[in-house]
């Protein structure tokens, strides 16, 4: 499953990707911010089968990236999950509002990851 | 000292060293902290604001440091390299958010900024609070290592 990881700090998109790991997702790109991400989207929309995006970061921030992503023919139908810190009801609300397909709060386990991969593939018709 | 913040950060603290890390934590007294300087060798400092002022440091033993960089990224460090930096930065947003939400649930909204990471042994940091700083000392065993953690925080 070919996986876009998007987060400014790239000791998280370390982070992020040896969880993806250890649920044997391996084939993995990342972005710094939405912007970037987006960019990478829209030139291969068919090469990826899922976005794992972090909330805060600069240039383009994830709910603008989802807001985008969402808003994009192509882009939309790849699933989106976001991963934050943020765990606030304020946040949840705007990125449910945004379309996200799930959303997941660190600290969060290997499996909770495949839970929430997995409900976002749902949600988005992948299964 | 203000008692109701203990449980919040205590939660938060074990909350995600359990779920991230695969580590049992343990704390010990909670006691009010009479000097300025950091208690570790890398120290996350994060500043709140809105229905409280406040800030909180993490401050960790370089062993742990290297342990918890492990832990996360899958990768060793020998050093407090800028990756193992960052990782604790982000640890300290994690645990941040956490406690927010515990404390929010007492009343009270906050809203958080960026993390900073101070490398180095005992160095000062002056809390912006006019109220004494609580410190939750924490200790875990993992690898053979004796782990120690600081937590040191002051709402008004």
């Amino acid at each position: 499953m070919k996986t876009l990881v998007v987060d400014d700090f790239a000791t998280m998109r370390k982070i992020v990707k040896n969880v993806l790991k250890q649920i044997n997702i391996t084939n993995v790109t990342e972005a710094e911010n939405g912007q970037q991400a987006f960019d990478i989207l829209t030139r291969d929309p068919e090469d990826y089968e899922l976005i794992v995006s972090d909330w805060i970061m600069p240039v383009m921030t994830g709910i603008e990236f989802l807001r985008a992503c969402k808003a994009d023919e192509k882009v939309k139908k790849i699933p989106f999950v976001m991963v934050t810190a943020e765990a606030q009801k304020d946040s949840v609300v705007e990125a449910i509002k945004g379309g996200v397909d799930n959303y997941i709060v660190k600290p969060f386990t290997p499996d909770k990851l495949r839970e929430a991969i997995e409900k976002a593939r749902a949600k988005a018709g992948k299964q | 000292m203000d008692a109701a913040f203990v449980n919040p950060y205590l939660t938060a603290v074990q909350n995600v060293f359990t779920t991230m890390l695969g580590i049992q934590i343990a704390m010990g007294k909670p006691e009010l902290k009479h000097n300025k300087l950091t208690s570790g060798e890398v120290t996350g400092v994060m500043g709140f604001a809105g229905d409280k002022k406040g800030m909180f440091s993490l401050s960790f033993t370089k062993a742990s440091t290297l342990h918890i960089y492990k832990s996360m990224v899958g990768e060793e460090a020998q050093s407090i390299t800028p990756e193992v930096v960052d990782c604790i930065g982000e640890l300290t947003n994690i645990i941040s958010g956490q406690a927010r939400v515990q404390i929010e649930k007492l009343g009270f909204k906050l809203s958080a900024a960026i993390p900073t990471v101070i490398v180095g042994e005992k160095v000062e940091i002056s809390f912006i609070t006019k109220v004494p700083v609580v410190q939750l000392p924490f200790t875990f065993q993992a690898d053979g290592i004796d782990g120690q953690l600081y937590l040191d925080f002051s709402f008004e």
